[in-house]
């Protein structure tokens, strides 16, 4: 320990040089651009940054990424609770409460608490990962199929608290995303299913498509359709103000909390980070002493989750400077760039090259520190982009959309797809079908699938692995109780009350 | 080795000089896949040195991912046909993807330019594995070969087709291979060291940090003799007679002249014989393994043959778990969709005939339909102009469609921020990002 806080501090040495910092401050604004930009994500950013930076020294560009990296997860948020648009996996679940407060005037305490908690998330999961990591790693490679098995079956139980006022319609949405996923080759066997012929099919339907679609191009027809139905016009938002007290009070507990559940969830490669934001937004929900709020503008709903996905930022970087396993595709594209300078990341870089590390890490937290700085006093700035007029904003939007499609494969069949899409969540939002469980579908299905048949691969068709290994087993049961407990508790209530 | 390889330089430069084209001023790479995979690392490492050792004058790396490079091989094909100015990266894996992703196009359509690099394969196994040598796992494997489950990449790649010939050589049928198929390296790196499966191979760049750590235990190599460095020992010293490597290759669009060709295969060459290209293979641990023309035109062939071969014998498509929950899955999907479905209805019938009872005023209902129209109809629009007119134009129209489905009194303004609008997100998308959008008719002007 002591020795790791001595290499901290030479970390920090060595990163707090202005040329460091100025690397910093770079990677971090263009982090935070691009996180505000529907589709275009960090791993793209990273990937076309990539020769750029062959002329500079390692550390300066590491120091960069991991701005970007961190960047990212700050900017993502701010489209999500101003116009519902949600630009990456990540801010999908901060949308459904964070938009309502900036439908009521409080799109700067939304803001602000996204950002502080933000903040205490990435600062918070980056000393977990100082002092961690290498135990963290060998605990996430006890995670066999069996157990992400569990562990989506645990995401799945999340769907409960979104299924709104008609159940049928959220299972509905739930199966429709499921159905999504589908399409594409059977990642076991090789064979394409559903993909009609269409090779552009082959790969599935891209998560962000279907994100982009249904959000911000649902939103837009969606605003459109209502424009001439009803003369309700969005509420006059002059309240620029920030957090109110009560706000702090609700808010440091679910910073706490969000910081707990995402960080080791993003340790383990499994959804990306839509499972740890869900989880997050399951457990305050049903801890809040409100719940009923939760879908008309909770602040817990905001804290949580924006607190856990930036833990499960920090938290990918675990395997990947531990044992050089990537476990996303942010991940993946830091290995490219570690390769391209010559460093294998693996048990041994913390041995053959400590400076490196630990100038990356010493910058994390200053990349951290640099982000609020920048976020806290943008947050009425941005809040104003509520006044922008509908007719700008919305072209705007679907503009930003369109390019975000197109981006993923420069193919016009995606963003064709996109607005077909975006034609199917507009139709849902008028039937009162929710949106969230469609993107959850999509993303756990294929992953629910393709474990549990791999764990039976591993296993020769023998179905008690499920229960026989302990953490899968205890994770299922989790699940399990989720599922139950409020149908006992409510039934409880109704006793007592009786 | 090297000696030939200036010699084919020169020959081809002195052959060429006859009819040449054009020095070629920006040289576009294509990698079939996502950033950060293996296509992807060397296509920018190829950039990396052709624009530091100047054999072209600026470089751009494209990236579209798939199905294991299946879509970007269509694409490419159908895509950049006659275009002297593209190249794609292909290799072993493109070879057997095609076999098990049945795609309509194959490697024969595009023209072959060179091999470029080699990865050999190594057989690991956990560091806790009771295999303490590929003798022991043979004999396991030979005893029951479904207990031993072989964790790879994807499905047709490099990783299951040695499992197949593995299998094959010592004598076991490969359709008997419980191959344990994850996308990419990360994943199935993790489940060999977290023993997860009994057997993993992999390509020796991503494992070689994991061997010198001594967390996985490495059982054999794929090469022919021993890789320096290494003291690993080969397959065939061990009694297994299978030789396998994982080769990366760039071809050319089908229909090039042979004056572009041959300017490709020039700059392939120059690249080939910079020191920069051997600083870069050496540090990514790739072999040299160039090889151009019709010696590598056969070389294709043949290789083509055995993947065909053994993954035919695999079972390319099932695997010894596939008869199970495959259909099942699917099944219990759509019928869910269909009952929720009916449920759904169900309760959206019985809310609106309640409000009917209950006498609830109809709004306005054609109005609201007039704003989704106008929205739709400006989609259609992008769509219809994004190739033929470019971004800028389709998407002024999309912002002033949709601007005027919300607000129909300031169509000025709308048009000015329609404008201001697509030219910005295209100077900075296009132009700054490198994200290649399509410039349309005004190319001339950005």
């Amino acid at each position: 320990m002591p020795e790791t806080l001595s290499l901290l501090a030479e970390g920090f040495a060595s990163a707090l040089t202005w040329p460091h910092l100025a690397w910093a401050l770079a990677g971090v604004t263009l982090g935070t651009a691009v996180g505000v930009l529907p589709g275009i994500g960090p791993a793209l950013t990273v990937a076309l940054l990539l020769p750029v930076t062959f002329s500079l020294d390692p550390v300066s560009a590491f120091i960069m990424f991991g701005g970007i990296y961190y960047g990212a997860m700050y900017g993502g948020s701010t489209t999500s609770i101003l116009i519902n648009s949600p630009g990456e996996t990540a801010s999908i679940v901060t949308a459904i409460d964070g938009h309502m407060m900036a439908r009521q005037g409080r799109a700067s305490a939304a803001l602000t608490t996204a950002a502080i908690g933000s903040f205490v998330a990435g600062t918070v999961a980056t000393v977990a990962l100082t002092f961690t990591a290498p135990v963290l790693a060998s605990v996430a490679l006890r995670f066999g199929p069996a157990e992400y098995f569990a562990l989506t079956m645990v995401a799945f139980t999340t769907v409960s608290v979104l299924l709104g006022a008609s159940v049928a319609r959220g299972v509905f949405s739930l199966f429709l995303g499921l159905a999504l996923g589908l399409v594409g080759i059977d990642q076991l066997t090789g064979n394409a299913r559903f993909s009609f012929g269409i090779p552009q099919l082959l790969d599935g339907i891209d998560v962000m498509i279907l994100v982009i679609g249904l959000f911000a191009v649902g939103e837009t027809l969606y605003q459109a359709w209502r424009q001439g139905r009803d003369e309700e016009h969005v509420i006059a938002l002059h309240d620029f103000t920030g957090m109110s007290r009560q706000d702090w009070r609700r808010s440091w507990k679910p910073w706490l909390r969000g910081t707990a559940i995402g960080f080791p969830l993003g340790v383990l490669p499994c959804g990306g980070s839509v499972i740890p934001t869900m989880v997050s937004y399951m457990v305050e929900r049903r801890l809040s002493a409100r719940p009923e709020e939760f879908g008309h503008g909770a602040i817990e709903g905001v804290a949580g989750p924006e607190a856990a996905n930036n833990a499960a930022a920090a938290g990918v970087l675990v395997p990947l400077l531990t044992l050089g396993l990537p476990s996303s595709a942010t991940a993946a594209v830091l290995l490219t760039a570690f390769q391209q300078y010559g460093l294998q990341p693996g048990p041994l870089l913390f041995s053959t090259r400590p400076d490196l590390v630990w100038t990356l890490i010493a910058s994390l937290y200053i990349g951290n520190a640099m982000l609020l700085v920048l976020n806290l006093p943008l947050a009425p700035l941005w809040a104003r982009v509520m006044l922008v007029p509908r007719a700008l904003l919305f072209g705007s939007i679907l503009v930003l959309a369109s390019v975000g499609a197109y981006s993923l494969n420069r193919s016009l069949l995606d963003v064709a797809l996109l607005y077909v899409v975006g034609g199917i969540g507009c139709g849902m939002r008028i039937l009162d079908i929710p949106l969230v469980p469609a993107v959850l579908g999509l993303i756990l299905g294929p992953l629910a699938e393709q474990q549990f048949r791999r764990a039976l691969a591993i296993s020769q068709g023998d179905y008690s692995v499920f229960v026989t290994r302990p953490i899968a087993a205890s994770l299922l049961l989790c699940a399990a109780l989720v599922l139950v407990a409020p149908l006992v508790f409510r039934r409880g209530q109704g006793a007592a009350a009786s | 080795m090297r000696t030939v390889r200036l010699l084919l330089a020169a020959l081809i430069l002195a052959s060429s000089s006859s009819a040449a084209a054009e020095p070629l001023q920006h040289l576009r790479l294509i990698a079939p896949a996502a950033p950060g995979g293996g296509w992807d690392q060397t296509a920018r490492a190829m950039q990396a040195v052709l624009q530091a050792a100047g054999i072209v004058h600026t470089s751009s790396v494209e990236n579209i991912p798939g199905a294991a490079g299946t879509i970007g091989l269509a694409r490419f094909s159908s895509g950049e046909r006659g275009n002297g100015d593209v190249v794609m990266l292909s290799g072993l894996i493109m070879l057997g993807a095609v076999v098990t992703h049945q795609s309509p196009v194959t490697l024969r359509e595009v023209t072959p330019l060179a091999r470029l690099t080699g990865e050999f394969e190594v057989i690991v196994v956990p560091s806790a594995s009771p295999f303490r040598s590929l003798a022991d796992l043979v004999t396991a494997f030979r005893a029951n070969p479904e207990s031993i489950s072989w964790g790879g990449g994807s499905a047709g790649g490099t990783d299951q087709i040695l499992a197949g010939l593995f299998a094959d050589a010592v004598g076991v049928a490969p359709s008997r291979v419980n191959y344990i198929a994850y996308s990419g390296g990360g994943e199935s790196l993790s489940a060999i060291l977290g023993g997860q499966v009994s057997v993993g191979i992999n390509g020796l760049a991503e494992l070689a940090p994991q061997i010198d750590a001594g967390t996985v235990r490495a059982l054999a190599v794929s090469s022919g003799i021993r890789l320096p460095g290494l003291d690993v020992p080969t397959l065939r010293e061990q009694g297994v007679d299978v030789e396998i490597e994982n080769w990366r290759s760039v071809v050319a669009p089908p229909g090039v002249s042979a004056a572009e060709r041959e300017r490709l295969e020039q700059i392939i060459a120059a690249m080939v014989a910079s020191s920069q290209w051997r600083e870069t293979m050496a540090k990514y641990r790739w072999s040299d393994r160039y090889l151009a023309g019709p010696a590598f035109a056969r070389f294709m062939a043949t290789e083509e043959a055995r993947v065909q071969g053994i993954l035919a014998r695999l079972g390319s498509g099932e695997t010894a778990s596939s008869s199970g929950p495959v259909g099942r899955y699917p099944l219990f999907v759509l019928v869910g969709v269909v009952v929720s479905a009916a449920f759904s209805a169900g309760g959206m019938i019985r809310s609106r005939a309640r409000a009917a009872r209950m006498g609830a005023a109809e709004h306005g209902a054609g109005a609201g339909w007039r704003g989704a129209a106008l929205v739709a109809t400006a989609a259609g629009v992008d769509l219809l102009l994004l190739d033929r007119a470019g971004f800028v134009i389709a998407s002024t129209a999309l912002f002033w469609v949709t601007a005027r489905a919300f607000d129909d009194a300031h169509p000025v303004r709308d048009a000015v921020c329609a404008a201001a609008m697509s030219v910005g997100a295209y100077v900075v998308f296009a132009r700054l990002l490198q994200l290649s959008l399509p410039a349309g008719v005004l190319a001339g002007w950005l």
